[in-house]
């Protein structure tokens, strides 16, 4: 039997050997799920780091809603120096590319986190999260096309790293969003971040999250993600990873058939270590059988630029 | 610590030991081989619309046969789908997890269980008394009904407490714990968190240092394994302990009390 040709160029140095992603926030600093298969991924995308430490918000972070779980964990994460000083050099003894992924509240230090992320050997890229609100403009960054690609050029000037943007679907139009941060020179987008949501105790007669809102994952909002990453993928010319709610090979390939290059898994490493796993023989079945010898033919649409190079 | 394992385990048994709550023993040589006291373990739920593990602490040790005992209550869609699991039947567990017991070779050990609670002292109990000592376990429950039999914890002292008087001491187990408590002992703590907090003011009374209490915390968990930060207890050093990572068990000095609300639902 041929074999599969599993690798995906995302662009400016970032190759993957595998188009599986681990979703920012599901798998912290790469260092604490031993059961997730590490030969079935493409890439590890860490917890959201910023500038200096975070303890996060007050608990309950998380709740179970149906068909998908609830968190406003509040960006709990030790600060890019400790991320510099003590995982990446780990990072950098591994045969798996890591990504960072960035968050802020100001520009500046969005800035000043990638820079001090560019040329650190274990660092393979950024990811920057838009969804963080913007203090100075008193709105995320991620929800206006404006401020998006601001943010976007001016951390492009800041690294030679690959540049990946996550967007935010709690929007109006993410199309124009999408078309911003890659004209910004942004050079990947990942769709999508959770949705916000919330739940609310009966019994106390409160909100259950401590943050009373929180970020919706996990299956309920695959449809929703899928149809952002179908919007996306026609409208800009640089790879779209594709993430939400998938919990199985069938996910995974309805993203893939939708245009994207890659897709990230958040949720369902909490629910099945093997997902990893069972993600990638699924893909890899399906173009077997099909007897494609690449990711290639996987997009439905002719896409403006292949975004498996 | 020990390593983690994912089975699909085989239900060898399903009882209720007590009103208002379910025990399944399962079949799981690897974990059942290395399973302290106070670990935990995800189960997997197939419940529709369900989505998450359900974190349980193990009741039940038994490296013998190869099994694992978890004694819990039906509180929503994925507990009762665990209690209607019938032997034969596989359920996806990950475990064991997290940190257990240490219980310390001088200090008289007192196990305090407060509702369900009383689940890891069940295990805790047991690996006291097969390591020769003799400890002493006071339950408290709403009523006579939801005590677990004494016959559970052989070769150990038992005292009750039950809210309505039905058995026992008459009220909390906190006010059972008063009668009993001494300076020297070293305390095993699980139940709601008012239960927690009026032990830590006890103890505080008493002058028994917090470090010579540990606690089986018990929160709502997304992963299980310290990866999305879900589980979060206030820390007395700042910022927050992992429940799944740091505890379960941990010592009461390492906990901020004075931040501690009382958000488990279940």
């Amino acid at each position: 039997m041929a074999d599969l040709d599993c690798t995906v160029d995302l662009g400016r140095g970032l190759r993957l050997r595998t188009p599986v992603l681990t979703a920012s926030g599901t798998f912290a600093y790469g260092f604490d799920a031993p059961l997730v298969d590490r030969g079935a991924l493409g890439a590890i995308v860490t917890k959201g780091t910023t500038l200096r430490p975070r303890s996060g918000n007050s608990p309950a972070r998380i709740a179970e809603t149906p068909s998908g779980m609830l968190n406003a964990i509040g960006l709990q994460n030790p600060g890019v120096d400790a991320v510099r000083r003590e995982y990446a050099p780990r990072w950098a003894a591994w045969d798996l590319p890591v990504i960072v992924n960035v968050a802020g509240d100001r520009l500046e230090d969005y800035v000043e986190v990638v820079r001090r992320l560019d040329g650190v050997p274990g660092v393979s890229g950024i990811e920057l999260n838009v969804s963080c609100p913007n203090v100075a403009a008193g709105m995320q960054f991620g929800v206006d096309a404006r401020l998006a690609a601001q943010l976007t050029a001016a951390v492009r000037a800041a690294t030679s790293l690959h540049l990946m943007v996550k967007l935010t679907p709690n929007v109006t139009e993410l199309v124009p969003i999408a078309r911003a941060v890659a004209d910004a020179g942004a050079d990947s987008v990942s769709a999508v971040n959770t949705y916000v949501g919330m739940a609310i105790d009966l019994r106390r007669r409160r909100p259950v999250l401590a943050n009373e809102v929180g970020g919706l994952s996990g299956p309920a909002i695959k449809p929703l993600a899928l149809h952002a990453v179908w919007e996306v993928v026609p409208a800009v010319s640089i790879p779209v990873v594709g993430m939400g709610g998938i919990s199985g090979p069938q996910d995974a390939l309805e993203f893939l058939l939708a245009g994207a290059a890659a897709v990230q898994l958040g949720t369902v490493n909490y629910v099945n270590p093997n997902a990893a796993r069972e993600v990638l023989d699924g893909i890899r079945g399906y173009a077997l059988e099909r007897g494609w010898s690449d990711l290639r033919p996987f997009p439905l649409r002719a896409s403006p630029v292949p975004s498996h190079a | 610590m020990s390593v983690a394992v994912l089975a699909r385990a085989t239900v060898v048994a399903r009882s209720a030991p007590m009103e208002g709550a379910v025990e399944l023993v399962v079949l799981d040589p690897a974990a059942a081989n290395i399973a302290q006291p106070g670990q935990f373990f995800q189960m997997g739920v197939e419940a529709p619309h369900t989505l998450l593990p359900r974190p349980y602490s193990v009741a039940a040790v038994d490296p013998d046969r190869g099994r694992l005992g978890f004694l819990f209550s039906v509180v929503g869609a994925g507990s009762a789908w665990l209690s209607s699991l019938e032997p034969g039947d596989r359920v996806r567990l990950i475990g064991p997890l997290g940190r257990g017991f240490t219980p310390s070779p001088g200090a008289a050990p007192i196990c305090v269980g407060g509702g369900l609670g009383i689940a890891p002292l069940v295990a805790l109990s047991a690996w006291l008394v097969a390591a020769g000592r003799r400890p002493v376990v006071l339950q408290g429950a709403r009523e006579a009904a939801r005590l677990l039999p004494a016959d559970r914890f052989p070769g150990a002292r038992i005292l009750t407490a039950t809210d309505d008087s039905s058995a026992g001491w008459p009220g909390s187990v906190v006010g059972l714990l008063e009668t009993v408590a001494a300076r020297e002992q070293e305390w095993f703590v699980c139940g709601p968190t008012p239960m927690l907090q009026a032990v830590i003011g006890l103890a505080d009374a008493l002058g028994l240092p917090r470090q010579r209490i540990q606690i089986a915390l018990e929160t709502p968990m997304g992963c299980g394994v310290g990866t999305c930060l879900g589980c979060v207890t206030p820390a007395a050093a700042g910022g927050y302990l992992l429940a799944c990572q740091d505890g379960p068990c941990v010592r009461a000095d390492r906990v901020d009390w004075s931040r501690v609300e009382d958000a488990f639902h279940g």
